[in-house]
């Protein structure tokens, strides 16, 4: 009867050992799947690096906030007055509405059969790398101006621009040097292109402007 | 026979030692390295968390600041003609810079992953990327939008599309992932006219057949869009 009693606990231990070994396992691999779904390690570390940088600026924008907000707090009208004309200053720049120079990179790419696509690419590329201003051919771009495919090749606001391109672009040299590097060597790849390089410029000089465009449709809330 | 006895001993115990050996290496290979492995996962993902949480707190923080700023100008403007003429100036600058909120006519234009083809194993090409992102959003700023936002983030003059398979990073904002929504405040029509044109956005196009990618365009009457809540700094322009 004694014996038989043993018998039965080693085999209910050796039955928990089995459950327990299989819960866990069975759980490791549920808990593998879940959390990989979609995303690997490179592209999460990749997303660290992204997130740490985006927030740096954040951090920047919020301090310059934050003085100009005491600068406002201090200083009544005057201080205002000096606050708004930097702001509206600041404002044209970003948005193409005056002439600006600063350091910052020019690329030259001679080719034929590139598409507006191309283009499109090769400014969010520089605009990814910090562009603060940016001109083709002479022709400021930015938010809302149209640069479309048409017969002649690729037109920017209604005008065809025609190769090569050269691409001005202001803002962290270094930074925009990188970009340029790896889209000049890329181009160089395509069968299209003829020549692609660019320069590090200490002064770069944008004289082309875009020009107003009220709002028609746009309320402010 | 009782050297029959041993040998038998010596070979039961060296199976033992042999299914031992198995039984630790399979347990290494199978439970313990995933376990490590998603430690180590956990750990990145709970990096990309706090990154994410801190980031949506500054935003916030820069949108309260704007608006204290905004209030702040206010008041002195209330005290100077000179004041209230920049005021105005900055005001529709910063409209159309994109830091105000805005609302109009416009699109809607959903944008959601395909299904994987069968004969594509391993390619992206049923996600929405943020190239495709960039086409719409260049797409209806061509044609006359006044204002855009992609889930929840406005365009500015300086904004950049990055990411990788299926993420799209809009300037300092965390990653987004489909269903993409932009919005547009522009003409209508145009607008949509310009969307269902099948010579435009040629890669979704595409995709679209190939991956059952979902784009739906939608008019409304009264589209809104929030006002940009990152960084705008331009430390290497100056003015002539």
């Amino acid at each position: 009867m004694r014996r038989r009693s043993g018998r039965a606990i080693e085999i209910w231990l050796i039955a928990l050992l089995v459950a327990l070994v299989a819960t866990v396992q069975i759980r490791s691999q549920a808990e593998v799947e879940r959390s990989l779904v979609g995303t690997d390690t490179t592209t999460l570390a990749f997303l660290i690096d992204d997130l740490h940088r985006a927030n740096d600026a954040l951090s920047v924008e919020t301090a310059d906030l934050m003085q100009r907000k005491a600068a406002l707090q201090s200083g009544g009208s005057p201080a205002a007055d000096q606050e708004l004309a930097a702001e509206a200053n600041r404002l044209r720049a970003i948005e193409g509405l005056v002439p600006v120079h600063g350091p910052g990179i020019v690329m030259v790419v001679d080719a034929s059969g590139l598409q507006a696509l191309d283009l499109q690419d090769a400014l969010n590329n520089l605009a990814v790398a910090g562009a603060e201003a940016i001109a083709v051919n002479d022709h400021r771009v930015g938010m809302g101006v149209a640069i479309l495919a048409v017969s002649g090749g690729v037109s920017i606001d209604g005008e065809v621009i025609t190769p090569p391109w050269t691409i001005s672009a202001i803002g962290d040299a270094n930074r925009l040097a990188e970009a340029a590097d790896l889209m000049t060597r890329q181009l160089r790849a395509d069968r299209r292109v003829r020549q692609a390089t660019y320069r590090v410029e200490a002064v770069i000089d944008i004289r082309a402007v875009t020009t107003e465009r009220p709002y028609v449709y746009a309320n402010q809330s | 026979m009782a050297r029959n006895r041993i040998l038998g001993i010596v070979g039961v115990a060296l199976v033992a030692l042999a299914t031992g050996f198995l039984l630790a290496g399979q347990v290494k290979a199978q439970l313990l390295t995933p376990s490590n492995d998603v430690a180590r996962y956990q750990a990145l993902v709970r990096s990309v968390q706090d990154l994410e949480k801190t980031n949506e707190s500054s935003r916030a923080k820069i949108a309260s600041l704007r608006a204290e700023i905004d209030a702040l100008e206010a008041v002195a403007a209330g005290q100077s003609a000179a004041t209230r003429d920049l005021q105005s100036q900055v005001a529709d600058l910063r409209a159309h810079a994109g830091l105000t909120a805005v609302h109009g006519p416009g699109v809607e234009i959903d944008l959601r992953n395909g299904t994987p083809a069968p004969d594509q194993g391993g390619t992206t090409g049923y996600l929405i990327n943020y190239q495709d992102v960039q086409d719409v959003v260049n797409l209806v700023f061509a044609d006359g939008a006044e204002g855009v936002s992609v889930s929840g983030r406005r365009i500015t003059p300086l904004s950049a599309f990055s990411g990788s398979a299926g993420q799209v990073i809009i300037d300092q904002g965390s990653p987004l992932s489909a269903p993409i929504k932009v919005f547009a405040v522009g003409d209508r029509n145009r607008l949509v006219t310009a969307l269902e044109d099948p010579a435009s956005l040629p890669d979704l196009r595409a995709r679209q057949v190939r991956f059952q990618i979902a784009v739906t365009v939608t008019g409304s009457p009264d589209m809104k869009l929030p006002a940009y809540d990152s960084s705008l700094q331009i430390p290497h322009v100056s003015t002539s």
